[in-house]
């Protein structure tokens, strides 16, 4: 099957937790019904794909325009050729964006571009439900002093969602993503962001919830290729039953990018003996004045805390709940934005309430 | 209220309670006291239902019913409060939250209407206010960041909050200076001081029972009651020593 689709097999380390085999069957899956398009309450844009295609009578353009992009040469990425884009002038404040991808059984393959001159700021929340594969190649530019805030919730009945983004900021630009596995589908967020300017920010993170036999995975990398550069990754991944939850988040940092300050924080926790977390926190320095703080740990839910809330009165499934949801409340809490915050975290309540 | 008959158990297979007797009537403070490694821990845990705490033999009810047969969020919910020696720090859930949720899982399980937020606030605020607890306290995640004596002073909001019937008070006046062992005492006779409530002190010294002061004393030795009597039983410990006193 990985031949049919020719991704690298897990045999190569960027690859290595990587389900091939769960692409393959979200693409072999059968149609089903379109599930019911959910857009928050913000103002802007909204777009809905089904399928990869946009759907005009439910969707509202404002500055986005839809089109041939150019694929890049990623093993998953080159698979997208048509999409969406947002391109701001200097100066240019724009309403939120809000994408929701539809997948109905079968794959799907969608492109955007998000390019953004010097002091601009945009907002991205992308919604991904339905069932299928659901293949996304984001190429986001930022110019001078340029921010983008983008949150990607992937809550798919069953299936496979597979994100590619590739990302280069300029001088003292910030990109903060947030993103939040809660669904049954499988993942693989596969990133790669570039501090190519002075005095880039870069916050890349999220929570991966798995549960049943699904695998999901994030392999991130970023690179500071200019000095004064700060980067946060901060993973939370959560695995129950036989599932597989894999954090990859690598720094590396060039030669002349001095006083980096790279953060990675990797964090696991087994509702079930039977589940696999995996860590890796790599770290590539080639200068000699940088702060790259990194730690990992995967563990269990607290049981002196679990009989504590039990002895005043709480059930032992709402207690999992409540420890939980603190364990993953972390990452959650970077997206800034009050109402995209309160839907992630109710998307991560409905996860927890069907895991435990 | 409460009566413990013949008890015995044990933690990985070896016994700590070896056939506990012990009855408790309402309006009714108790104190048990004793050296360390006598099984007065046990004895809270094996109430509350701790997982590892394993009766062998015995019985425990608690107003007629089989306390042994509830899960220890039943147990809270009948009415039985446990305060810890240690209390648990759990990082990322606010104070408020954690006793909210506690307070409206007692009463969903009581079938009575939950608090709503503001209804809760008010009565969370008071509590904190009659133990000297900062406000600001309670939106902190619980117990975590704070002193020993803060702990101490949490539990028994806590136990103010949810009101028990019965309450099992561990080793509540260790790590209390003076001040604060003056309000926690105040706090359990003004919280629990009443003929349809009665608490368990389990206690290695007899400072709090300046305080509070028991009707019986129990002296807990090498995992049995050894000796009962009044608080002048108390006194006599902390004079003469447990060895004298509990052989």
């Amino acid at each position: 099957m990985t031949d049919v689709l020719e991704l690298p097999s897990t045999r190569h380390e960027a690859w290595r937790w990587a389900d091939t085999g769960g692409i393959a069957a979200a693409a072999a899956l059968a149609p089903v019904a379109p599930a019911k398009a959910d857009f928050l309450d913000l103002p802007g844009a909204r777009l809905l794909f089904v399928d990869g295609v946009l759907d005009d009578a439910a969707s509202d353009l404002h500055r986005v325009r839809i089109g041939d992009l150019t694929p890049g040469d990623h093993p998953l990425g080159r698979r997208a050729t048509h999409g969406w884009s947002l391109h701001l002038d200097a100066g240019a404040v724009a309403d939120p964006v809000q994408v929701v991808h539809v997948a109905t059984g079968g794959e799907n393959h969608l492109a955007a571009q998000i390019v953004l001159a010097a002091d601009t700021s945009a907002q991205l929340v992308e919604t991904f439900v339905g069932a299928g594969w659901s293949n996304r190649q984001t190429r986001i530019r930022l110019g001078h002093a340029a921010r983008l805030m983008r949150a990607v919730r992937m809550t798919q009945d069953a299936g496979f969602v597979s994100l590619r983004d590739d990302a280069e900021l300029g001088e003292g630009a910030s990109y903060v993503a947030t993103v939040l596995g809660a669904g049954d589908q499988g993942a693989r967020v596969d990133a790669a962001i570039t501090l190519a300017g002075a005095g880039g920010y870069a916050e890349f993170g999220g929570a991966l919830l798995t549960r049943d036999a699904t695998k999901q995975e994030c392999a991130v990398r970023v690179r500071h290729a200019a000095p004064n550069g700060q980067s946060h990754q901060l993973w939370r991944a959560v695995a129950a039953d036989t599932s597989q939850a894999s954090l990859a988040a690598a720094v590396e940092v060039a030669r002349h990018a001095q006083k980096t300050d790279g953060e990675q924080s990797l964090r696991g926790l087994l509702l079930q003996r039977t589940a696999t977390v995996n860590l890796k926190p790599e770290l590539e320095i080639f200068a000699d004045d940088v702060k790259c703080a990194h730690g990992a740990t995967v563990g269990e839910l607290d049981a002196r805390a679990l009989f504590y809330m039990a002895s005043r009165g709480i059930p032992a499934p709402r207690a999992k709940a409540l420890l939980t949801r603190a364990f993953v409340a972390d990452a959650l809490d970077r997206i800034a934005d009050d109402t995209v915050r309160d839907a992630f975290a109710a998307d991560a309540d409905a996860w927890l309430e069907r895991a435990l | 209220m409460l009566k413990i008959e013949n008890l015995h158990a044990e933690i990985d297979g070896k016994e700590i309670l070896k056939g506990l007797s012990l009855e408790v009537n309402a309006g009714e403070i108790h104190a048990i006291m004793g050296p360390n490694g006598a099984g007065k821990s046990t004895l809270g845990y094996v109430l509350g239902g701790r997982p590892g705490y394993e009766v062998t033999a015995g019985s425990i009810t608690f107003n007629g019913e089989d306390l042994l047969d509830k899960e220890p969020h039943e147990r809270a919910a009948a009415g039985v409060f446990l305060g810890f020696q240690y209390p648990v720090e759990i990082p990322g859930v606010s104070n408020v939250q954690f006793l909210r949720e506690s307070l409206n899982a007692q009463r969903a399980q009581r079938d009575e209407k939950p608090l709503s937020g503001a209804e809760f606030l008010k009565l969370a605020r008071a509590q904190a206010d009659a133990l000297g607890l900062q406000q600001d306290m309670l939106k902190r995640p619980v117990n975590v960041g704070f002193s020993g004596g803060e702990k101490k002073r949490n539990e028994m909001v806590q136990m103010g909050i949810i009101d028990p019937a019965f309450a099992i008070l561990d080793e509540t006046d260790s790590g209390l200076d003076i001040d604060a062992l003056r309000i926690v005492g105040d706090g359990i006779n003004r919280i629990m001081r009443r003929p349809d409530k009665a608490v368990l002190l389990i206690t290695h010294y007899q400072r709090l029972l300046d305080y509070v002061k028991p009707d019986r004393v129990h002296v807990l030795a090498d995992g049995r009651i050894t000796r009962s009597g009044g608080p002048e039983l108390a006194l006599q410990l902390e004079r003469e020593g447990y060895a004298e006193v509990a052989a």
